[in-house]
């Protein structure tokens, strides 16, 4: 699958819901294809845009959160994987674009080119709810799932090796402060009894 | 002697100035303080697998509203380095860290003593402003300061905890 195609099979499902993006490719494809601000870029820390969109589902439980990682980059924050499970929050989604390289420094392979897996990791971590579209009508259908359905999900999708296009536009802060006044501006539902 | 409410202090002192959200991978000295917050229902804990997963969590729930802090040993900041700068510092996240001081006066493995004795540094390194109370008196007359400059700045502040303040651990 095509990581771009991918990315606007998203972006043409979403209302209100939170994006958070990986540092690199994820970071400019979302940029180049959807520049919104309930988009919350992440520019650094490799590792951590599951756990910041973690946060965010935890602190906003009204508010849907799909982040969009890569292979690399969550190998490297793997505990996260068992937080997920442990916190089971239903309104949090990890979209793993996994092209079994370190695409932005070059192509280097990762450990999903060979023997490990992304779906198999995180079932291993306690998460039930781990889905594996393989095509694009797969990949449709099970956005409709994770932006309807009680997470927490895990969507490890293969996609082709290839370079986003453009450059990023890294106002590093300025994206933070559009993003946190954008949700904050989204109305909370009235607290329960 | 340590006094040892000084957990129950800092606990307060992390309430009072509206945190309710915090992140730990636990240490000995340190969990005198969750206990506080354990038992507290308007408190969230989260135990991660490591720190800086802590970091990352707390950095996502301020961006959607919420205070955190990430409750570690100080072998959790060496740890957290790279995300303290190219996430907290670099984006104006701030986060208040809670650091358990081991590798100082009093320290018996020698494993805990480089980091230990390079934490300030560290800490100075990123630009992280930060407080090492030795008594409950100390404690007092600096934190609630210490935090407001934090989300003042918008960047993390740290709680150094000495043996002096805790008691330490004793091997």
């Amino acid at each position: 699958m095509n990581r771009a195609t991918a990315t606007r099979l998203l972006l043409e499902r979403l209302t209100s819901e939170v994006v958070v993006s990986n540092l690199g490719q994820a970071t400019l494809d979302l940029q180049r294809l959807g520049d919104r601000p309930l988009n919350c870029y992440t520019f650094g820390a490799m590792g951590q845009c599951s756990s910041i969109g973690l946060g965010i589902a935890l602190a906003r439980p009204d508010v849907r959160v799909v982040c969009l990682d890569g292979d690399g980059s969550l190998l490297m924050n793997l505990g996260v994987l068992c937080t997920i499970a442990t916190l089971a929050l239903r309104n949090y989604a990890l979209v793993v674009w996994d092209n079994e390289v370190h695409m932005t420094t070059g192509g280097q392979p990762t450990a999903t080119a060979f023997r490990s897996s992304v779906a198999a990791i995180a079932r291993g971590a306690g998460i039930e709810r781990v889905l594996e579209p393989r095509d694009e009508a797969e990949l449709a259908r099970t956005y409709d799932r994770i932006l309807r359905e009680d997470g927490p999900f895990v969507v490890p999708v293969k996609v082709e090796k290839g370079r986003a296009e453009g450059k990023l536009d890294r106002d590093v802060v300025g994206y933070a402060r559009r993003f946190t006044t954008a949700l904050a501006a989204l109305p909370r539902p009235a607290a329960a009894p | 002697m340590a006094d040892p409410s000084w957990s129950k202090h800092l606990a307060d002192i992390l309430r009072r100035n509206g945190i309710r959200l915090f992140a730990t991978v636990p240490d000995y000295i340190v969990s005198h303080v969750l206990e506080h917050l354990w038992a507290d229902p308007e408190c969230t804990v989260v135990t991660t697998c490591r720190e800086e997963e802590g970091l990352g969590l707390l950095s996502g729930a301020w961006l959607a509203g919420r205070r955190g802090a990430l409750l570690m040993q100080n072998s959790g900041l060496g740890n957290c380095v790279n995300t303290l700068g190219s996430l907290n510092v670099a984006s104006q996240i701030p986060v208040v860290l809670v650091i358990s001081h081991r590798g100082d006066l009093g320290e018996f493995n020698p494993a805990q003593v480089p980091v230990g004795q390079a934490t300030e540094r560290i800490l100075d390194a990123l630009d992280i402003r930060h407080a090492m109370p030795g008594s409950i008196a100390d404690l007092e007359a600096q934190a609630d300061g210490l935090i407001k400059l934090g989300y003042t700045r918008a960047l993390p502040v740290a709680f150094l905890l000495p043996a002096g303040l805790t008691g330490g651990k004793l091997g």
